[in-house]
């Protein structure tokens, strides 16, 4: 459905909802201006809580491609932006030996956008037919000089290269940052995004995440797991779980066969929503006793 | 007239914008552009529901959990007051918990917590800059509950820029390393791309591990919140940070070390009574480190960082045992000792004459400057 057509926030609903993602009215309402408002919108929230997948699913529903870019500590412009391909201009300079151009117009050509390598951030905006979706994900994660690079391209839709000038996106993207609030981001960015927190899910909305998921799902067991998974959030775990551990463990119960919760099955899959051994020994503990 | 409610307002796009002033003086960051985007979208023909048009200003106005729910309220309070109800409140607004008003676990630090009495808005305006520079050097157990929140405000700025100054002194250094060969080549058509001259890019170095540990019995407390907040900053520095807390046993909160949720690590702290402000065991805790967390944490030889009175209440002759292992794994072992800002002070306490000799830096942390000086030291840890 092209976009002109999408007047209200629950259109989207309909489509989210037919592609296995469950989102609330005000995730709907963010994206909804994410794509009329075109700004970037910014996802917080714990890991696991489908945040990277509401990127997925736009880039689905828009049918354009998903650009993403990963952060990492030390990520740098050369492997978000842009670099320059050394090899090629190497040669492209010797090439140019015998040729009577004048040493700036070498130059020039040496650094024409021939010889350039795009990386995510530059791809985005240079999209010759269609607005992408851009994902940058887990930006917290990155150094805050990233964040600051960055600026231009939310505000602007623009990257600026020294030796080239500045491009202008032909179609501006649709870009989703993510972040798991590891640390705090700046304001400066924080003011060029729409912002949405996502939390973990409630009872019901977890359940019908996982119904969705796994359609084959018997609704005891379906219940139990969900109502155990919320009941360890509320322990002090050191990796809290999020909704897509819960469909592993609820998928790896199902793949054993079991079609209830019990000691049994605890023992065996434990490892699926849990990640350390203090946690599993922690919730063996407290859920021992009401086994 | 200032208008508080939006049925003051002749039209919806006058009661949008004053909306926005409305949530600006209740602390959310909201400006002209988000007042326009405001606009833009009650132009797409959302608001005819009004979940919506309340989703949709939350998603433009905030920023921040907190902040999403402070708005929750402010929305409720603007959009849906009926005028006659108002009449009985006489117009009074009162919005519970604005964005920056924190739980004040700086004053339940420094043993004041019971005082429910707010601080004086009026008497807050007095801090200038030697005001300020002499807030920096007052030890820190002497400050009063005023000076203690000015102080803390002034420390987060100061952390803040330590930290980024750190990182960018670590990046300068840049003589050898691998071939840096976008300047290279670019350098090389002078001279018909023969790489003449050759340039060079070094790698950040690798940031090293730094441990902390903290002391938080009762002789300590007056001192435990800032060093708590330094060690916050140092995290943006080292971003393999390891903190713990001690007093007769110990607890690991790296994963609580976070900027937004120090306000609540202090308040669990000090929720936990039998950590907070009871006796020292620092002998003990050191060998609880060294069993459960030494053989992880201590490979690579990082940097040990003890912030401690030396009071202790348990077994000297442990400590010094246990220190010794620490120091001996470790690249270097820094001990911060408040008191040792005191005149005249002699580590003379048996715990801190122990470990003396598996300390490689003995200094001062005493007030806000002690702490900054630490920088330098830090750079090269």
């Amino acid at each position: 459905m092209p976009i002109d057509e999408l007047k209200y926030p629950e259109q989207l609903g309909q489509f989210l909802d037919s592609h296995q993602y469950v989102a609330d009215a005000e995730m709907l309402t963010s994206l909804f201006l994410l794509l009329k408002l075109n700004k970037p919108l910014l996802l917080e929230g714990p890991p696991g809580v489908g945040k990277t997948e509401a990127a997925l699913v736009l880039s689905q529903w828009l049918d354009v491609p998903l650009i993403r870019l990963q952060c990492y500590e030390g990520l740098d412009v050369n492997a978000a932006v842009y670099e320059w391909n050394y090899q090629k201009q190497l040669l492209g300079i010797r090439m140019q030996e015998g040729s009577t151009m004048s040493s700036q117009e070498k130059e020039q050509k040496i650094f024409s956008e021939e010889y350039l390598l795009k990386r995510p951030l530059l791809q985005a905006i240079s999209q010759a037919d269609k607005s992408p979706v851009l994902l940058v994900d887990e930006l917290d994660r990155s150094d805050e000089e990233f964040e600051a690079f960055l600026l231009e391209l939310l505000s602007a839709f623009q990257i600026t290269i020294p030796e080239l000038g500045t491009i202008k996106a032909k179609h501006k993207p649709y870009i989703i940052l993510t972040s798991n609030r590891t640390r705090e981001l700046s304001d400066a960015l924080k003011r060029r995004c729409l912002y949405h927190w996502i939390g973990y899910p409630g009872l019901e909305k977890e359940m019908s995440i996982v119904k969705k998921r796994l359609p084959g799902i018997e609704e005891n067991l379906l219940k139990q797991v969900v109502e155990y998974v919320q009941s360890f959030r509320q322990l002090k775990l050191i990796k809290t779980p999020g909704i897509s551990e819960t469909i592993d463990w609820a998928e790896s119960m199902m793949a054993l066969g079991y079609r209830e919760v019990n000691s049994r099955a605890m023992e065996q899959t434990l490892g699926a929503i849990l990640k350390t051994t203090e946690d599993i020994e922690q919730v063996r503990l407290s859920v021992g006793e009401t086994i | 007239m200032k208008k508080i409610q939006a049925f003051q307002t002749n039209s919806l796009s006058e009661g949008i914008v004053s909306f926005a002033q409305f949530a600006r003086e209740h602390g959310l960051n909201v400006g002209i552009q988000e007042t326009q985007d405001a606009l833009q979208a009650s132009c797409l023909g959302i608001l005819n529901n009004k979940d919506v048009f309340r989703h949709a200003l939350k998603s433009l106005f905030c920023t921040s959990p907190e902040e999403m729910m402070v708005f929750d309220q402010l929305f409720s309070l603007y959009w849906d007051t009926n005028p006659i109800d108002l009449q009985k409140r006489k117009g009074k607004v009162n919005i519970q918990g604005s964005v920056n008003k924190k739980a004040n676990a700086s004053l339940v630090m420094l043993g004041m917590g019971n005082a429910q009495a707010e601080p004086e808005e009026d008497a807050k305006n007095v801090s200038g800059a030697n005001e300020a520079e002499r807030l920096k050097k007052t030890d820190l157990s002497l400050l009063t509950i005023l000076e203690a929140e000015q102080l803390e405000e002034i420390a987060r700025k100061l952390c803040k820029q330590m930290a980024v100054r750190m990182r960018r002194r670590m990046k300068q250094n840049r003589k050898h390393g691998t071939l840096y060969l976008r300047k290279t080549i670019r350098r090389s058509i002078a001279s018909g791309g023969e790489p003449i001259q050759l340039f060079h890019q070094m790698k950040t170095p690798k940031k090293q591990r730094l441990i902390v540990l903290l002391d938080i019995s009762g002789s300590m407390d007056k001192y435990s919140f800032f060093l708590l907040r330094f060690i916050c900053a140092l995290r943006d520095h080292f971003r393999q940070l390891e903190a713990f807390v001690f007093s007769t046993s110990l607890k690991r909160i790296t994963k609580a070390m976070k900027p937004q949720q120090l306000e609540r690590v202090l308040k669990n702290i000090s929720e936990n009574t039998d950590h907070w402000s009871g006796g020292t065991r620092i002998g003990e805790c050191m060998k609880q480190f060294n069993d459960i967390f030494g053989k992880r944490m201590l490979n690579g030889s990082p940097t040990v960082l003890i912030l401690s009175d030396g009071l202790d209440t348990g077994d000297a002759d442990l400590l010094g045992a246990e220190l010794q292992k620490i120091h001996a794994r470790s690249k270097r072992t820094i001990w911060l000792n408040p008191l040792k800002g005191m005149k005249g002070y002699q580590p003379l306490a048996k715990g801190m004459k122990a470990a003396l000799p598996s300390v490689d830096d003995f200094r001062s942390a005493h007030n806000l400057e002690s702490l900054l000086e630490l920088e330098k030291l830090l750079m090269h840890a």
